[in-house]
């Protein structure tokens, strides 16, 4: 075998050695291994393995259940996602199909029937290994033994079952199914249980393209940009503020360390919906600020917080500043601790000022640390939710805008407006399917920026 | 193996829970929090008058006219059989299969017995789809009589508001309050509809001379710095005067105290010179049964609508929170005649026209344009052509609807 | 030098006068959103003694309780939601630690075909919005009829379910732990099982707080899921979920100061807890940080 081999070919490869390892397995097995071809388990059963024969022959009966009585009819109806019409008897209602619950279930029958494969090539390796193993005049582990091992070599499967099988259905179903509800056309027209819906193609992303009067282009390239200045300054203000305040309060000389943390620690621990909620308040045309500063006779106005769109952008950055730099700082007083004082002494004595310590020290030694950490904040604040529909719901909407589209309104606040609001869960699940695109491209094209991935070594 | 196991598990586990599923004899119940004790006693009252229709179990949840319609088009069959809502959105849940047509008997009554705008704001293309429950969705003036002296101009009432450093209210990024405007100027919109809730035709005339009236009017209402955003009393501040419905009565009573007052909208002096009466919409709140797959339960939903909707009912509401009646009989009594918010918007309507079908969309757009306002996008300073081509993108918008 | 030094005093004591304000600055800012919370909690929403809405003062005319008894009288579901929340809360901690301590062992300690292929699958998956999947989770939880009535049992669910998927911060701590311990059991004929229970587990103490923390934290601040899986359904309602009402739902005008009485409710505990176990939570951010 060649040492390097692309991806692709070594997929095939694989495959072609499984299929001649599977025909191998038949013409060189025994009545019990070739039965088992049909029968899962028949083989180990047969061999006095009953654990694990009886875990096959039980999940290929439980497939077989499956497909008899629930997923076969949902599969057999998901190329059209249901043609039954609902209907009404009198002043009775008489549902029709349902393509919600069609292209669900009957995607879930298809990854089982991959999975059932799978299982089905197990079942045909064990065989050859048990047939193998004995033809060498050994024995077979006892019941006993294979269970033992569960919490022993095998522990690894016992610890990730229930989770592998939690994310499965409760991450990995969903977002296929959103994903293919992209390429329907399931929206408030087309709802179950009442109408049908049905594929469309791509006609949901070239509507996202469409810059006409009507389409979302233009708007979801506004939002798409606010997305990701947003991002950036919510990241990296946070970060050098936050690093800021951490350098103040460890300075020499600062009393009270603990007090001053305690209480910029507020924010963190006090449950946003709360907290945002009433800054959001505070900062209305109508609310306490404004109110003050005219009762004082600063301003004669109200200054526009939130229905102004540019100031509203700003002020949402600045509240998460308030948010945000709490957690930055902790981050950073703990990483501070760790640079050397030797490090400083030695700049000291060279005459080096605060400020140049601060940028040949203290910020390199920062940024090749925390730079994955940087990332995570990165792709997090693009989906950061909460700060912003908890302060505006991504207010103000602008007549340049469509679709509910809000100045403030960040790609997942939009998507989670089109699922809640319009119950446009096509273009909801286009947007989804972006939102994902523009992580994983700046996830990958910053990964590779990083020092510490460009340079193994090391700070030294 | 582990796998199998897991689905065992998460098998007994889904046994376990299928009690929590929905029972065929509940009827829920759907209404906003203020009224869900009055509620309450009048299905005590019906059980009593109908033992035929004791037999179900009745849940009276507190969800608002927002929420409900939401909620049910998210999941008809969790939704409740019989919920309040108001108008706007009764072409979406036609649309989504959460409205049953009003069996032909009530139908009847329900025509006889309401006001012609109610009847008409249930109804969606020839079909009556819900029981008019309330005809005081419309907005009026409430006012602080110490602080505005005459409320019959708009130019008076920001000049009073402006003197005593007070704000006046008025929700202009709603597509219910901006009406006020375009209408009183002649500009119209309207939709018409098929059976099925689906929008046929669009009349807009707001793209006209008449609509760059209104929208130069709602620009220099914004620029007075009494000016406010906003139609709700509850989260007010400082208020000399708003525009505000009924629901708000006894929160504007408090906060006004002796110097309550209301009053029909104010006339206001457009561009072109011409003294304008602000109009607006006529609204309803309206009572929906859920389309049923059993025959039993859906004759006690109807019975139920019919009875929460009836005269008496109307009349026992009215009394409990101050909701207006859109019944013809419940409207004449002396109770409801002597009521100084309902006097105030009785005047109003005769200048507004009783509120039609909108799609969904329409209520988001009008925010858009209202939006575009407040923020100054659209202001004293932009000339005749960007206001009108901004009319004419929300004309065409609104016109795209209807395709 | 005397001289250089003397300055070199008065330039520290001049920087340190700065740092302070500074300080105390941001303390004022920091903490004035929460004194204003307080302050409107105590403003009576009786019409006779004041006014529930939005006002543009701080300090109430007068004090009084009254929010606060409008929140225990039973009038609203308060203390059920409440309740609620305290369940989710504190079943999801447990759960969800279970699930993230034995996730990170298998990945940090324990080599198996498919290992690497799980953590990049996962990675990926983390990079798809979390809301996009609602519609599609609210029908799954339905399925098992974990909506509406069920909304307690099925938020627990959700929450837990994908919860695997959070492993970065444990798993780098275990990482950190000397394998060698590890091995020097296995040669005494310790199974894997018993080295996670009985060796990792007390090395763990931090980071099992930490992690039940966070988890623990969260549920306070769900809107959006619980609203969704919860609707039309009063008595199954977390705090977040039925307070918002009372901001943003025009049903409830004057309601402001109750839900800044319920808001303090809440944030108290959960507050008093933060600080208790702040250490840990330092701990584990900073570890996270370093680890990514």
């Amino acid at each position: 075998m060649a040492k390097k081999m692309n991806p692709v070919a070594e997929g095939f490869y694989a495959l072609g050695k499984d299929i001649t390892d599977i025909g191998v397995t038949f013409a060189d097995g025994d009545w019990k291994t070739r039965v088992s071809y049909l029968i899962f388990g028949f083989g180990p059963l047969m061999r006095g393995q009953i654990v694990k024969g009886l875990g096959f022959l039980l999940c290929e009966a439980a497939f077989i259940a499956y497909l008899l009585f629930f997923g076969g009819n949902y599969l057999s109806k998901f190329n059209t996602l249901g043609t039954v019409e609902t209907a009404k008897k009198g002043r009775v209602t008489v549902y029709g199909d349902n393509s919600f619950l069609i292209l669900l279930f009957g995607l879930l029958t298809i990854i089982l029937i991959a999975l059932i494969i799978l299982v089905w090539r197990m079942n045909i390796r064990e065989n050859r290994k048990e047939e193998l193993l004995l033809r060498r005049g050994m024995t077979l582990p006892s019941n006993r033994k294979v269970l033992a091992s569960l919490l022993d070599t095998n522990f690894d499967k016992t610890l990730l079952a229930l989770p592998v099988l939690g994310i499965f259905v409760f991450t990995v179903l969903p977002i296929l199914f959103m994903i293919c509800v992209a390429f329907t056309n399931y929206d408030k027209n087309h709802q179950s249980p009442t109408n049908l819906f049905t594929w469309v193609g791509l006609e949901n992303f070239s509507k996202l393209f469409a810059f006409g009067k009507t389409g979302f282009g233009s708007t979801f390239l506004t939002v798409l940009g606010w997305t990701l200045i947003w991002a950036f300054f919510a990241t990296f203000l946070n970060y050098f503020l936050g690093m800021g305040v951490a350098i103040l309060i460890n300075k020499k000389g600062i009393k009270f360390k603990k007090l001053w943390r305690t209480i910029l620690v507020l924010t963190i621990a006090v449950p946003q919906f709360v907290s945002l909620l009433y800054v959001y308040k505070m900062f209305a045309n109508d609310g306490l600020v404004n109110g003050y500063l005219i009762k004082w006779g600063w301003i004669t106005s109200p200054i526009p917080f939130w229905t102004n769109p540019m100031l509203a952008r700003i002020t949402i950055i600045v509240v998460n500043v308030w948010i945000g730099i709490p957690y930055m700082m902790l981050i950073a007083t703990g990483l501070l601790m760790n640079i050397p004082e030797e490090l400083y002494e030695s700049a000291r004595i060279d005459g080096a000022t605060p400020f140049q310590m601060f940028r040949s020290i203290t910020l390199p030694y920062m940024l090749f640390v925390t730079g994955p950490f940087l990332l995570t904040q990165f792709t997090g604040n693009l989906n950061n939710f909460n700060v912003i529909y908890l302060l505006t719901k991504g207010q103000p909407q602008s007549m340049r805008l469509t679709d509910n589209a809000g100045q403030t309104d960040l790609l997942v606040t939009w998507l989670y407006k089109m699922t809640v609001t319009d119950t446009n869960y096509k273009m909801a699940a286009v947007i989804g399917i972006m939102v994902f695109l523009v992580t994983a491209v700046v996830s990958l094209v910053v990964y590779n920026m990083l020092p510490s991935v460009k340079d193994e070594g090391g700070f030294q | 193996m582990k796998k199998l196991s897991t689905m065992l598990l998460a098998g007994a586990l889904a046994v376990s829970v299928m009690g929590f599923a929905a029972r065929a004899d509940e009827i829920k119940v759907w209404v906003a929090d203020n009224v869900t004790d009055f509620t309450n006693e009048q299905i005590e009252a019906f059980k009593e008058a109908n033992p035929d229709f004791a037999g179900y179990d009745y849940v009276v949840e507190p969800v608002g006219e927002g929420d409900a319609a939401g909620n049910m088009i998210t999941d008809v069959e969790a939704g409740a059989d019989i919920f309040g809502f108001a108008q706007d959105q009764i072409s979406r849940l036609v649309s989504a299969g959460a409205l049953i047509d009003v069996e032909p008997e009530n139908a009847e009554a329900v025509i006889a017995e309401n006001d012609p705008g109610a009847v008409a704001a249930a109804t969606v293309g020839d079909v009556l789809y819900a029981y008019p429950l309330t005809s005081d969705n419309g907005y009026f003036l409430y006012y602080d009589k110490s602080v505005v002296s005459d409320p019959s101009t708009l130019e008076g009432i920001l000049a009073d508001c402006e003197a005593a450093g007070k704000n006046f209210y008025m929700e202009i990024n709603s597509g219910w309050y901006q009406t006020a405007f375009f209408f009183a100027t002649g500009a119209q919109l309207t939709y018409e509809t098929d059976d099925d809730g689906n929008f046929t035709a669009c009349n807009a005339g707001y793209a006209t001379d008449a609509g760059l009236v209104a929208l130069k009017k709602m620009v220099e209402l914004k620029a007075s710095p009494a000016f406010q955003n906003g139609s709700a009393v509850g989260e007010a501040t400082n208020v000399a005067a708003i525009v505000d419905g009924t629901w708000d009565a006894s929160a504007a009573q408090d906060l006004f105290g002796e110097n309550y007052a209301c009053a029909k909208l104010p006339t206001f002096e457009g561009a072109d010179g011409k003294t304008y009466q602000m109009s607006g919409f006529g609204g309803f709140k309206l009572l929906g049964v859920k389309p049923q797959e059993d025959e039993d339960k859906l004759a006690a939903c109807d019975a139920l609508a019919a009875w929460l909707s009836g005269e008496e009912a109307q009349i026992a509401r009215f009394e409990a929170v101050e909701w207006g009646p859109s019944n013809l009989a419940a409207q004449a009594s002396d109770e409801v005649q002597a009521n100084e918010a309902l006097a105030a918007l009785a005047e109003q309507l005769q200048y507004t026209i009783p509120q039609g079908q909108y799609p969904g969309d329409y209520w988001s757009l009008a925010t858009s344009l209202g939006d575009s306002i407040i923020s100054k996008e659209l202001s004293v300073d932009s000339s005749d052509e960007d206001l009108m081509a901004a009319l004419e993108k929300f004309q065409a918008t609104c016109e795209s609807y209807a395709e | 030098m005397k001289k250089d030094s003397g300055s070199m005093k008065r330039n520290r004591l001049i920087g340190n006068t700065i740092t302070y304000i500074v300080l105390i600055l941001m303390s004022i800012i920091w903490l004035f959103p929460f004194f204003g919370l307080i302050m409107q909690s105590f403003r009576s929403y009786n019409p006779a003694v004041e006014y529930g809405g939005m006002v543009d003062y701080i300090i109430p005319k007068h004090f009084s309780l009254d929010n606060y008894r409008f929140l225990f009288s039973g009038e609203t579901n308060y203390l059920r939601w409440y309740a609620n929340t305290l369940i989710i809360a504190v079943c999801v901690s447990v759960l969800q630690t279970i699930i993230i301590l034995c996730v990170s062992y298998a990945l940090s300690r324990m080599r198996f075909k498919g290992r690497t292929f799980l953590m990049r699958f996962w990675l990926v998956l983390g990079m798809f919005p979390g809301f996009l999947t609602l519609i599609c989770l609210y029908f799954l939880l339905k399925q098992f009829g974990l909506t509406q009535a069920g909304a307690v049992p099925g938020l627990i669910l959700v929450s837990v379910a994908s919860s695997g998927m959070g492993y970065y911060v444990c798993k780098g701590y275990f990482d950190t732990l000397p394998i060698a311990l590890d091995e020097a059991a296995r040669i005494d004929g310790a199974s894997r099982s018993k080295i996670f229970l009985i060796l990792t587990m007390p090395l763990s103490k931090p980071i099992i707080i930490y992690t039940a923390l966070v988890a623990f934290m969260a549920p306070w601040c769900d809107f959006v899921m619980a609203s969704y899986i919860a609707f039309g359904n009063d008595k199954s309602y977390n705090v977040a979920v039925a307070l918002q009402r009372w901001v943003w739902t025009n049903d409830y005008q004057g309601y402001f100061t109750r839900f800044c009485a319920g808001g303090i409710l809440v944030a108290v505990p959960v507050t008093i807890l933060f600080m208790f176990l702040q250490k840990y939570y330092v701990e584990g951010v900073t570890g996270g940080a370093v680890k990514g």
